[in-house]
């Protein structure tokens, strides 16, 4: 399924919510609560981060992983979480907006 | 976040993001399942584009590339580069002189809000005339309710310094509201202003800041100072701001005294003031909120008035009336004014368009040499596409490189203009005054040059690199030669621009060549070449009337007796000296009309001996003719229009040389000799003797023998002495003949030069050409050849090919310089603008320059081996 311009950042923001992440962890996580529908290509998710990582709403330290391996964790910063919430309120409002227009599939619609 | 981004400009925060990046996705490829991270180096080269100075790296990147590529091909470097440098280097140097002289603004308060005060007669007959009388100017700083500043200035000359060391300084002559009316203040002390511009006021001058850094280093003590100026006290009371040296342009105003001082300074010149003299320019500021044009609806509303009280009274009733209906000009006044543009200012357009197509041939040049060379990088260009580069990032390539190429060659263009303006400045220099303008390269010029260089770089580099990415996106590896076919085209209709282009600079540079020549080869009516002119000013030594002829008799006696002079006489005027003088005269018993009709010259005993004037009928003027009966020789064309058909000798004339009119014998006809310009012929002339008319300002001519500079030099130490105050100087008649031909000396070295510039650069872009198809073509030539072709067909089929690119070059140029050529008619002498000669000239030496060019590559085609060239690929 593809992603409307401009939610991924969201979406790692929100991932980012629960807990410091790194890199594939955030792709894995997308994927698995969005009940395996979203995709996430890494390709398109690092550079994601690295810019994300330069507006200063992640910050990235490197950590050991529960598997004992090192990694470079993102965690949110308190811009970012004040980023995340412009962004939730924004999206709610399209997705009424977008529900008001769709509305309920009449019967016997084709 | 951009200071975080601008901390990735620097090389050590990028490397270090790097190397953790890099250490980052390997981590993260080992915890992740093979494969499922995808193309790893894709994400990094994104995540880098995230940075965002991604372009900076590449057009780095593309600059080295460019630089690397360039030093390894040094003879297409040094053409393109060499050929750019002299295009924009021209085009500078003539923009730098244009826009010091006609461009730049003066140094004052808002420059832009003043106007220049022109004088329209009510038939509007004479072009708008713009000198006023002193009277007129001070009459306008009154009208307070249509200027907030009236300002009358005009040139002036100063001898300055004690008896024995005089120096001769630029300077100015100004009204009293002028400084204010320019709204400048002082660098030190006060500038000048309506007190100092009464009669009997105390003389004071403002200095120049630069001739207060030069003579008074600055000193501040200078102010109070007396300085002599044509050995009369003047005080220093002020500085003039930094930068300004007055408002004529091409003359820097050293020393600024107020109008009201000239007749105690110079009192020959004394009746300047009174009100038939027109000698200063106008600039004013009309009041702020005022436009234009209710400006010069109060100004008609108010002159008639004015000219009651201005106009002289001595004037005729109709010229007078003439005045009173005469209207005002307005004319933008903030780049100040000078002579300079009227005389100049045409040639300076000529010279700039001139300059353009020298510039137009460079970039066929540069374009057609970055095409030749855009087909020899075809296969580079072809594989890079084929591994994907993107055609936008190639043609990006491309055309950093021709930009650079026309960076580095408008750099080494600016510094050759820096040269070349100077050496323009010098000629026009040698004129009746030096010229002097601030040269210092401004953003202006600058400016002109970088987006020269900049429109030429894009716009010379485009075609080339789209043409060779074009080729690229068929996905073809192997020399496609449809596209091949299609430069040479190009190339071949690019190299015919150059020539057409180069035959117009060729039809100017002769046609200029040949005005100057037809000017000097005329014949003036006297021989300029051994005269030595000294002009003489007894007035400023306290000479007067009677005193002043015997002071003047006497060194006319000591200059004879001078060792090596041939002969000397002296003259109220001398020919091309600017200056001339003129009378009403009409046969005796015949009505002497309003107006002069003739040009009146006081000449002394053996005057047309010294001048070798032919003396065509009766006697020279001798020691006889120094009182009374009063006599006169006239030149041919006066006898032809007052005598026709009978003999001049003998017969009187009525001339207004005095009051009321006297009459004069004609003892003598003389050769018609030029005295005004080589451009015009001689007017009806009449010689008077020169000891009955003496008049104050005169000149000695003094024939030399011997060694001219040997002559004149002993004559300076002969006559110095007698003139303590002021300084004088012996020149040769040649110099004066020559100071009248500035502009034409001017038009014949740069169009010349140029015409042979563009000769050249388009020869170099015809030998390119054809060296770069025999190269190409080596296969077929060693074809021919093994099928029994004969070397002397083979250099013949070089040279045909050229001979068919000048001729079709030639035959677009011909009808174009038919046309333009007329544009410059005016400026031409003794030929027309379509003079077939110089025609059939610019036509012979093109067609030499074309089969010059095939020469090499003539030569190589010929010694192709066919074996070697069979083997070739």
């Amino acid at each position: 399924m593809d992603l409307l311009q401009g939610t991924l950042d969201m979406l790692v923001l929100k991932t980012l919510l629960l807990g410091p992440l790194h890199g594939y962890g955030i792709a894995k996580a997308i994927h698995t609560n969005s009940s395996e529908t979203l995709d996430i290509e890494f390709g398109s998710l690092y550079p994601a981060l690295k810019r994300l990582d330069l507006k200063g709403w992640i910050a990235a330290k490197w950590e050991t992983s529960e598997h004992n391996r090192r990694a470079k964790f993102y965690r949110l910063t308190p811009a970012g979480r004040k980023q995340l919430q412009a962004e939730h309120s924004k999206w709610t409002g399209f997705v009424s907006a977008v529900g008001q227009i769709m509305g309920p599939l009449p019967e016997g619609g084709k | 976040m951009w200071l975080r981004r601008i901390k990735y400009l620097l090389p050590s925060h990028r490397r270090s993001e790097e190397s953790d990046m890099q250490a980052e996705l390997q981590s993260l490829a080992a915890i992740a399942e093979p494969g499922e991270l995808g193309n790893i180096t894709r994400a990094a080269e994104e995540a880098r584009a995230a940075w965002g100075w991604t372009w900076l790296e590449q057009l780095w990147r593309d600059l080295q590339y460019a630089f690397r590529t360039l030093r390894n091909n040094p003879g297409f470097t040094t053409t393109a580069v060499l050929s750019l440098a002299l295009g924009i280097g021209a085009n500078t140097a003539i923009f730098s002189l244009i826009d010091a002289l006609m461009l730049r603004q003066l140094p004052v308060r808002n420059p832009q809000e003043l106007v220049q005060l022109k004088f329209r007669d009510p038939r509007g007959a004479r072009p708008a005339e713009d000198s006023f009388s002193y009277d007129i100017a001070k009459a306008l700083a009154d009208q307070h309710g249509i200027f907030s500043g009236v300002c009358g200035f005009s040139g002036a000359g100063f001898d300055v310094g004690p008896r024995g060391s005089v120096s001769h300084v630029e300077g100015a002559w100004v009204t009293g509201d002028c400084y204010q009316t320019l709204g400048l203040s002082p660098a030190l002390g006060r500038l000048l202003d309506r007190t100092d511009d009464r009669p009997g006021a105390p003389p004071a001058a403002v200095i120049s800041y630069r001739y207060w850094q030069s003579q008074f280093a600055a000193n501040p003590a200078a102010i109070g100072q007396s300085i002599a100026l044509n050995s009369f006290p003047v005080t220093i009371v002020g500085v003039s701001p930094r930068g300004f040296g007055g408002a004529s342009v091409g003359s820097v105003a050293d020393i600024t005294v107020a109008v009201a001082a000239l007749p105690r300074l110079v009192p020959a010149f004394a009746a300047f003031l009174t009100p038939g003299n027109f000698w200063l320019r106008i600039l004013a500021r009309p009041r702020e909120g005022v436009s234009i044009s209710q400006t010069k609806a109060h100004l008609a509303a108010v002159w008639p008035q004015i000219a009651e009280r201005v106009v002289s009274p001595e004037w005729p009733a109709d010229r007078r009336k003439e005045m009173a209906d005469s209207t005002f000009d307005l004319t933008p006044g903030g780049t100040g004014y000078s002579y300079l543009r009227e005389q100049f200012g045409r040639p300076l357009l000529v010279l700039m368009a001139v300059a353009g197509l020298v510039l137009l041939i460079a970039c066929a040049n540069v374009a057609s040499l970055l095409l030749a060379r855009a087909t020899a990088r075809q296969r580079e260009i072809s594989v890079r596409l084929a591994i994907g580069a993107g055609r936008g990032r190639i043609v990006r390539q491309l055309l950093t490189e021709s930009t650079l190429l026309s960076a580095i060659g408008a750099a080494l263009g600016i510094w050759l203009s820096w040269l070349g303006s100077r050496f323009l400045v010098d000629t026009l220099s040698g004129g009746q005054s030096p010229v002097t303008v601030d040269l210092t390269p401004n953003w202006h010029v600058l400016a002109f040059a970088c987006a020269v260089a900049l429109a030429n770089g894009i716009l010379f580099g485009l075609a080339p690199a789209f043409q060779t990415t074009l080729i690229g996106r068929s996905g073809m590896l192997r020399q496609d030669t449809r596209t091949t076919h299609s430069h040479s085209r190009l190339l071949s209709s690019l190299v015919s621009a150059q020539v057409a282009l180069s035959l117009l600079l060729l039809v100017g540079a002769g046609l200029f060549v040949r005005t100057l020549e037809n000017l000097l080869r005329l014949d003036p009516g006297f021989q300029r070449e051994g005269v030595l002119v000294v002009d003489l000013d007894g007035q400023r030594e306290g000479y007067k009337d009677a005193r002043l002829t015997a002071f003047y008799s006497d060194l006319l006696d000591r200059a004879r007796r001078v060792p090596g002079v041939a002969s000397a006489s002296i003259s109220s005027h001398t020919p091309l000296s600017g200056w001339t003088w003129t009378e009403a005269v009409a046969p005796k018993g015949q009505p002497v009309p309003q107006g002069d009709n003739a040009v009146f010259i006081a000449a002394g005993p053996n005057y047309f001996a010294t001048l070798r004037t032919p003396l065509m009928a009766g006697r020279e003027f001798d020691d006889r003719d120094r009182g009374s009966p009063n006599v006169a020789i006239v030149n041919q064309a006066f006898a032809a229009s007052h005598f026709p058909g009978r003999s001049a000798l003998g017969q009187y004339v009525t001339a207004t040389v005095t009051k009321p009119p006297s009459d004069l014998q004609i003892v003598g006809v003389v050769k018609d000799s030029i005295g005004e310009s080589l451009r015009t012929a001689p007017r009806p002339t009449v010689y008077v003797s020169y000891f009955q008319r003496a008049s104050g300002t005169d000149s000695l001519e003094i024939r030399a023998a011997g060694s001219i500079s040997q002559i004149a030099a002993a004559i300076h130490k002969e006559l110095q002495p007698s003139f303590p105050k002021t300084p004088i100087d012996v020149r040769p008649l040649t110099a004066q003949v020559e100071q009248t031909l500035v502009e034409e000396r001017l038009m014949a070295k740069l169009a010349g030069g140029f015409g042979g510039l563009g000769l050249m650069l388009a020869s170099v872009g015809l030998y390119g050409l054809l060296a770069y198809s025999v190269v190409r073509r080596t296969k077929e030539i060693g074809v021919r050849m093994a099928l029994g072709a004969q070397r002397g067909a083979v250099v013949w089929m070089v040279a045909r090919r050229a001979l068919a690119l000048v001729i079709a070059g030639i035959a677009a140029g011909l009808p174009l310089a038919w046309l333009l050529s007329r544009k410059v008619q005016s400026m031409l002498f003794g030929l027309t603008a379509t003079d077939a000669g110089v025609m059939a000239a610019a036509v012979v030496s093109l067609m030499g320059a074309g089969l010059v060019a095939a020469y090499v590559p003539a030569r190589r085609a010929a010694r192709v081996d066919p074996m070697t060239a069979l083997r070739h690929e």
